[in-house]
């Protein structure tokens, strides 16, 4: 049974609030995510992105509506049990007191692997994001953008069927995000993996993403869903084509409005 | 660290002058025994009174019961922790007992369970208990959530959120509330001894403040004032050793 799609139906969540009205982060998004493609999910500060990636993962359960795991088999589509997942974070989420091999290997200590299969696959996921070397560091000892590898390093080891990005280079400064999105795209192109990348830069976008789901202000909802189909491998030299250009402006143009929306919000709140 | 000579050299300062105040001043031994009759006193203690028995005792008791508090102490603080229905029936009775002076239970104790090490290491218990568990509270709840998640999401059970996240990540304040647990430990034990008088530290000084032996009242002081610049140094090894992950 191979994952087809991760269909998203009818989701709702509300957030509770101190004082007043609950705030609903998601309304009715619905929307499918093809197996073995990467999806860009953009959209405002607080339009809900992180919250659906939360739900899709299972770390929080929706007010309303649900996730299906759509599965082939034998030619024919239906829904299947959950796919493996693993999650790379805006905040790192590092575990601080664990090394950096430590870290890596803290998904399959989880799952039982004895110490000397889970160090080897490890070490191997370390070398494939180019952190050899850096294993016997602590987390603080690491710049923004070795952080972030440790953290793809941590996902990648579990060999999931569905990475999940959530802003990953939300936290690093705009040379280091260059760098990283560049090796990501490389990444993502030889493992075939489903990907979800929730970001609010257009660029990244469209530089990683087969597709983009177009998000709207808070409460989120489906804007648009959009093919990229732009040629792989892609680099940076990319951005500076007329096709990305129209393609960044009919996003930019979609969300333009719902990002002033989002700025009223913020000087509501 | 390269100011720790400091303290050693006030200290000795502070001794040699002492001595050299009590001699000129001719102040009678009864009250005031020079620091070289002290050590003398304590040498003969240990010698010929056999004091390291009573020291054996005292730490026995010590460590018996703050061994168990701290584990009954920890398991019981990541309870509250991770609970709030828990937290609410435990924050009852830790507000109405932390703050109760536990020498006052001492006559209680005793009705109960004698004067034996039962009661010792029971005193003991109750006084390293409290603050542990309120310290693993405090630092089980300052546990960042991101944490929590990244395990979740790396398939951690609830039980290995709590033992391998949770309790990793509260250890600096565990450890704050095992240095003020053994504190009171070791004030409750020397009490005891000196209420119920037969063994230990307690009792020796109490015993020998009776027969005005000056010189060993402050031999066994000196002998307390020693435990304890070795259990705080011990500590802060221990912590430099668990914390190397924060150090710079």
């Amino acid at each position: 049974m191979a994952l087809a799609a991760i269909a998203v139906r009818r989701v709702t969540h509300r957030w509770p609030a101190k004082r007043g009205e609950p705030v609903v982060a998601l309304q009715e998004v619905s929307c499918e995510f093809p197996a073995g493609q990467v999806t860009s999910i953009l959209g405002p500060s607080g339009c809900g992105k992180s919250t659906l990636l939360l739900v899709i993962r299972g770390l929080l359960a929706p007010t309303q509506g649900a996730v299906a795991f759509r599965s082939r088999s034998n030619g024919s589509v239906a829904d299947g049990p959950p796919a493996t997942m693993a999650t790379v974070w805006q905040g790192f989420h590092l575990f601080p007191w664990r090394t950096v091999l430590d870290n890596v290997a803290f998904g399959l200590e989880l799952n039982g692997w004895s110490a000397e299969r889970r160090y080897a696959a490890a070490r191997k996921a370390l070398q494939a994001v180019d952190l050899a070397g850096f294993e016997e560091r602590f987390p603080r000892q690491l710049s923004g953008g070795m952080k972030q590898r440790v953290g793809l390093a941590r996902a990648l080891v579990l060999d999931p069927d569905v990475l999940l990005l959530d802003e990953p280079f939300g936290a690093l400064d705009a040379q280091t995000r260059l760098v990283m999105q560049e090796q990501l795209a490389r990444l993502v192109e030889s493992t075939g993996k489903t990907v979800l990348l929730v970001t609010h830069s257009i660029e990244e976008a469209i530089l990683l993403g087969d597709r983009i789901v177009v998000m709207t202000a808070r409460p989120g909802r489906i804007a648009a869903e959009i093919e990229v189909g732009l040629a792989r491998p892609r680099s940076l030299a990319l951005t500076h084509t007329r096709e990305f250009a129209e393609l960044f402006e009919r996003i930019y143009g979609l969300l333009r409005d719902e990002v002033a929306k989002s700025m009223l919000q913020a000087q509501e709140a | 660290m390269k100011a720790a000579w400091h303290g050693w050299a006030a200290l000795a300062l502070a001794l040699v002058a002492w001595e050299i105040g009590a001699w000129l001043a001719k102040v009678p031994e009864l009250y005031l025994p020079r620091p070289s009759v002290i050590i003398v006193s304590l040498y003969d203690l240990f010698a010929h009174g056999a004091l390291t028995k009573d020291l054996g005792y005292t730490l026995v008791r010590i460590f018996g019961g703050f061994a168990l508090a701290v584990v009954t102490g920890v398991t019981i603080g990541i309870w509250m922790g991770t609970s709030d229905k828990v937290r609410s029936v435990g924050d009852i009775f830790v507000a109405a007992l932390y703050p109760l002076p536990k020498v006052t239970l001492i006559p209680l104790l005793i009705i109960w369970l004698g004067t034996g090490e039962a009661f010792q290491i029971t005193i003991s218990w109750l006084g390293a208990i409290f603050p542990i568990i309120v310290n693993t509270v405090l630092g089980v709840q300052e546990c960042d959530r991101g944490l929590v998640l990244a395990a979740r999401d790396l398939r951690a059970s609830e039980r290995q959120v709590r033992w391998k996240v949770m309790l990793p990540s509260a250890i600096p304040h565990i450890f704050a509330g095992f240095r003020l647990g053994l504190g009171v430990s070791i004030v409750l034990v020397v009490a005891a001894e000196m209420v119920t008088g037969r063994t230990g530290l307690g009792a020796r000084l109490f015993l020998s403040g009776q027969v005005l032996e000056t010189g060993q009242v402050f031999a066994i002081l000196l002998l307390l004032a020693l435990l304890g610049i070795a259990l705080t140094k011990g500590q802060d090894m221990i912590d430099a050793a668990l914390g190397r992950w924060r150090a710079d």
